[in-house]
């Protein structure tokens, strides 16, 4: 009776190293510590938005 | 602000490798380095399908979140650049991008990486645009220039578009009703959320 304790316990604590967490951890990005990219600036203008839409409608849709 | 995009159209993507060509030469990549690369799938079988992989410049990107001293960063349109100064090479990065994108030059003995580099969509990096320094680090800056990545530019079948995501959906929507049959952009539930 007591050996068959023993055994059940065993077996219960050798199962829990079965167990698998499915939980996902999920990383959120940090705060970028590089230099500044003086491009930003640039692309938040007007114009660069406009030349670059003109440039997508000279060299990308179908022939 | 538009939300810059790419799309390769796998029904038009011929194996040229012109794309992959163009990049390594506009931006002198290193040898074993390969910004963009075309992956054949069922290479050899009839019906075999290619595509064009590069950085997807995800909306969430894993890179980022990843990176253990935070050199990446996402402009407002949307590109994904990161600073060679801050990357200390881990490797991180390679091992969380879904498209396989970073890479890592052989700089010397022992398997040593070096600084981690990836497609910029031709937007260079974190140093003064068109500056000599950020052509060696980062390669040349074509949208500083009003221009657009020259894989996309010189794709001779279009297959690969980039741009204003909303214009590259457009074209590809016109493509998908001309010939029939069901959108297949490929990569973009995986890169862009909705």
């Amino acid at each position: 009776m007591y050996a068959r304790a023993i055994i059940t316990l065993a077996a219960a604590v050798m199962l829990t190293a079965c167990y698998e967490s499915t939980d996902v951890t999920v990383h959120k990005p940090g705060v970028y510590k590089g230099a500044r990219d003086p491009l930003l600036a640039k692309q938040r203008a007007p114009e660069q938005q406009q030349t670059l839409r003109e440039r997508f409608a000279l060299v990308q849709p179908d022939r | 602000m538009a939300r810059m995009k790419f799309l390769c159209d796998a029904e038009r993507c011929i194996e040229c490798n012109a794309c992959v060509t163009a990049c390594k030469n506009e931006h002198e990549v290193p040898w074993g380095v390969n910004r963009r690369r075309v992956v054949v799938l069922n290479d050899g079988v009839p019906g075999e399908k290619s595509i064009s992989v590069a950085c997807m410049h995800c909306t969430d990107a894993p890179c980022a979140a990843v990176c253990p001293v935070d050199c990446f960063y996402t402009t407002d349109d949307g590109i994904v650049l990161h600073d060679k100064d801050l990357c200390i090479g881990c490797g991180y990065c390679f091992y969380a991008c879904p498209f396989g994108a970073p890479q890592y030059p052989q700089q010397s003995a022992f398997g040593v990486r070096g600084k981690m580099d990836k497609c910029t969509f031709c937007a260079g990096g974190p140093t003064a645009d068109n500056s000599d320094a950020e052509y060696a680090k980062y390669g040349r800056n074509r949208i500083a220039e009003g221009k657009l990545p020259l894989c996309a530019e010189m794709c001779s079948t279009k297959a690969l578009l980039a741009g204003d995501g909303d214009l590259v959906a457009d074209i590809y929507r016109q493509r998908v009703i001309r010939r029939g049959g069901r959108p297949q952009t490929w990569g973009w539930e995986t890169a862009y959320q909705s």
